[in-house]
């Protein structure tokens, strides 16, 4: 299991961590699939979620054209 | 003995399942003053004491931009932002207490957006930096070319023309 999360060892994914949650989505700022992403299934749901709060919130796009 | 540790734990076992852990995260209106800025935060934190709520941690208002224009209306008219001062507040309260802020807050006319969620105590936050994605490096003015001087050649006259064109065609 060799991803981002696990190698750093993060716990918790934060909405405000723009940077962090910019490596799971693509370049029309669409969610990366797990497939892709390489995240576990708990991971996965938790970038989920803070991705979209960070787009409710305005800090991330929801389509980038 | 084991009664009285059983009695214990139920007395203060829903006393730590009202409690939870919230954070709120809000845009103030760029149209607000920025020594005004204060006053609306202050607003946000007397509505969560008001609410019976304990603050854990806090990050200060700080203008950022938008990744999509947010529209509100201000004064019967439709506004729309680019960008808004960006904080947040991380609060422990009950269910109740987070309900009625929930919805006092969402009547603040100040605030451009909102959001309520529940979270953990730790601080969430990445320790490590990620450079972004695309990073653009600022390299030297780039100087446009010098145009080509216009050829400036000399008028052709016509018998200077004819005797060319025979060269090229007449064998």
């Amino acid at each position: 299991m060799s991803n981002i999360l696990t190698q750093n060892d993060i716990q918790h994914i934060d909405y405000k961590d723009i940077d962090l949650l910019k490596q799971f989505i693509n370049p029309h700022g669409r969610i990366i699939a797990r497939a892709k992403s390489g995240l576990t299934a708990k991971q996965q749901r938790s970038v989920d979620s803070a991705i979209k709060r960070a787009r409710f919130m305005g800090l991330l796009p929801y389509v980038q054209k | 003995m084991v009664e009285a540790d059983i009695i214990e734990r139920t007395d203060t076992e829903p006393e730590v399942a009202a409690s939870r852990v919230y954070e709120i995260g809000y845009h103030i209106s760029p149209s607000i003053k920025d020594e005004d800025i204060e006053k609306v935060v202050g607003s946000i934190r007397s509505v969560i004491e008001k609410a019976g709520g304990s603050f854990i941690a806090e990050g200060a208002p700080a203008l950022a931009r938008l990744a999509y224009p947010i529209s509100i209306k201000e004064n019967g008219k439709r506004v729309e932002y680019d960008r808004g001062h960006f904080g947040w507040i991380k609060f422990e309260s009950s269910i109740e207490g987070a309900q009625a802020i929930s919805e006092a807050i969402k009547r603040n006319s100040d605030l451009l957006r909102t959001m309520i969620f529940q979270t953990v105590r730790e601080d969430t936050r990445a320790k490590i930096k990620i450079a972004p994605l695309r990073e653009v490096k600022r390299t030297d003015v780039i100087k446009a070319a010098p145009r080509r001087a216009e050829e400036s050649a000399p008028p052709v006259s016509e018998a200077d023309l004819d005797k060319a064109l025979l060269d090229i065609t007449g064998e």
